[in-house]
């Protein structure tokens, strides 16, 4: 039987789930969708050309259970950030974009809602360190689906009703 | 004997790493660029696999395992997508269509191999894998034998990693469904754990039917409309795998919070050609000239809401014996995926997996569909589930 070989296909698209994130240093288009309360933050140094998405569900990894890093905003914005510094980004030079953190649902607790505090805890890493924030697309009542586009550099958001805007 | 929720966390994580893995090889070997979608475990017997599996045609290829981990896998294309499968197969490799066939055996292989790699590490033993063995049936067949017969028995756990590509449709399943004794025995941990004793995982099936039939019930009433139970399946599903599975059309419909034993949530969904449907049938006179989705499909949706998710937690209350209450109907219109984003959040805090028991009520024949999720807090369903009666 022929072996079956193939060299790896060019890329130009990724998409990342809930809790997941890549790192590029091309321009492969870095996609997320299903963003409710949830937030995606795109970071990108064009000096370097390195890019990263996030798609963070929790505002603090000491609220929860868990260790996933990538599911909360107060580790999961600090390991993207080491990510890209890895492959050659500094975080001074660094981009952000902030987009989800709505509040689809009205829950009974009186905390707060988990989108209003992840766009809270997302900005004060932002300044935190350093990162200059240049778009954001955040509360509200509905959900979004983001492409980052390092080439531009540019952030484009698409709602359900299929309204679509550039940040 | 108990199944310790944190063991099978863990099986489920290695069966998402495999299927990543297989991802991989399937991505490299036809230049298509693969994506896990999701890995999900349930509990499943003859009549789930009969529902799940029902009236399609498969192309699958069957692999059995031997050692550190006795079960079978099959990996599970749709006809359809199995033939353009072999196109893609056919331009990277230049071979003759006689060999498309066992390519597909071939890449089954592969992907197994992948898929099986964690499961050895994690046990410390080697798992053998025997000979690939092409399949074609119609509905559950395409699972072995004795697969169906343990589901006849005493239920199988069914692993299903669904792979997706990115730019063409050769979406397929992965499934992986170990040797139930033995699986049972791997699952028991620590006493002390968050555990369901073993006899009573039967009552899953239970909580999935008494429940969706309920609420199947209460929406024949509420419209005249015809309702029949299509699937209903408890399965154990990492959080963040949940929006992914509900995907990213747009739905309408309603989200409810549930107190008692246990807590959780509960989304009823419907697309919004069915949400229009159900809303007309509920009018006097039988119609609304409301253009789109509008207050007055709202208004209905809610109302509709409301008595399914009291029809489906009293379901539950019957095979529990607990008491649950929920709240009043918070009504979306938006992304599936994005309305289950607060929803996984909240169980975000307390837990990594989630019990999912999704149903899908067919309305008035194929005319409408209705998805209903429900998601209980995993340590107070356990909790639950534990001071039931022993059954016999």
């Amino acid at each position: 039987m022929k072996r079956l070989d193939a060299d790896t296909p060019p890329i130009n698209r990724q998409k990342i789930g809930i809790a997941e994130y890549a790192v590029v240093t091309d321009e492969t288009v870095l996609i997320t969708s299903g963003l409710g309360s949830c937030l995606g933050i795109a970071l990108h140094d064009s000096n370097a050309m390195v890019s990263g998405l996030i798609h963070v569900m929790l505002p603090s990894i000491s609220q929860a259970r868990d260790s996933t890093p990538a599911k909360f905003v107060d580790t999961g914005l600090p390991l993207l950030i080491d990510e890209m510094e890895a492959v050659g980004a500094r975080a001074s030079r660094l981009q952000a974009w902030i987009v989800g953190g709505s509040e689809m649902i009205q829950f009974t607790a009186s905390e707060g809602s988990i989108g209003s505090r992840n766009i809270e805890m997302a900005k004060q890493l932002i300044d935190e360190h350093g990162l200059q924030l240049v778009g954001e697309d955040v509360g509200g009542n509905h959900g979004r689906s983001i492409a980052f586009d390092p080439a531009v550099p540019v952030l484009t958001i698409r709602t359900a009703d299929d309204t679509e805007q550039t940040i | 004997m108990k199944v310790d929720i944190r063991e099978l966390g863990q099986f489920n994580h290695l069966a998402s790493l495999g299927a990543e893995r297989a991802a991989r090889s399937l991505s490299q070997l036809t230049g298509v660029q693969m994506d896990v979608e999701v890995t999900d475990v349930s509990l499943v017997t003859e009549n789930v696999l009969a529902e799940t599996f029902s009236g399609k045609s498969f192309v699958g290829v069957e692999l059995g395992l031997e050692g550190g981990l006795d079960g079978e896998t099959v990996l599970a294309f749709e006809r359809e997508r199995a033939l353009k499968l072999q196109d893609l197969l056919l331009q990277a490799t230049g071979s003759s269509d006689e060999l498309a066939q066992s390519s597909v055996t071939e890449l089954g292989n592969i992907m197994i191999g992948g898929f099986i790699d964690g499961w050895a590490n994690h046990l410390g033993t080697a798992i053998n894998m025997t000979p690939p063995k092409y399949t074609e049936a119609v509905g559950p067949r395409i699972l072995p034998d004795q697969a169906i017969q343990a589901a006849k028995n005493h239920g199988v756990f069914l692993f299903e990693s669904k792979l997706e590509a990115m730019d063409v449709d050769l979406d397929f399943s992965i499934y992986m469904l170990p040797e139930y004794r033995q699986f049972v025995e791997l699952l028991s941990g620590t006493e002390g754990g968050n555990q369901i004793p073993v006899n009573r995982l039967s009552a899953f099936e239970k909580l999935a039917k008494e429940g969706a039939g309920n609420a199947a019930g209460q929406i024949g009433m509420m419209t005249g409309l015809d309702t029949d139970v299509d699937v209903s399946r408890l399965r154990f599903v990492p959080l963040e795998g949940v929006p992914r599975q509900v995907g990213d059309d747009r739905f309408v419909g309603v989200v409810f919070e549930l107190k008692g034993l246990p807590s959780g949530y509960l989304v009823v969904l419907f697309d919004e050609g069915s949400a229009k449907t159900v809303a007309s049938s509920m009018m006097p006179g039988g119609g609304t000239d409301e253009e789109g989705v509008g207050p007055m499909t709202e208004g209905a949706i809610k109302e509709l809401g409301n008595i399914m998710t009291s029809g489906f937690i009293d379901g539950w209350a019957n095979v529990l014996g607990t008491s649950i209450e929920h709240t009043p109907p918070n009504f979306v219109h938006d992304m599936g995926s994005a309305i289950m984003s607060p929803v996984v959040g909240k169980l975000g805090k307390q837990q990594e997996y989630a019990f999912v028991i999704d149903s899908t009520i067919e309305i008035d024949g194929h005319q409408g569909r209705c998805d209903i999720y429900a998601l209980p807090n995993e340590r107070e369903l356990a909790r639950a589930l534990s001071a039931l009666p022993a059954q016999n």
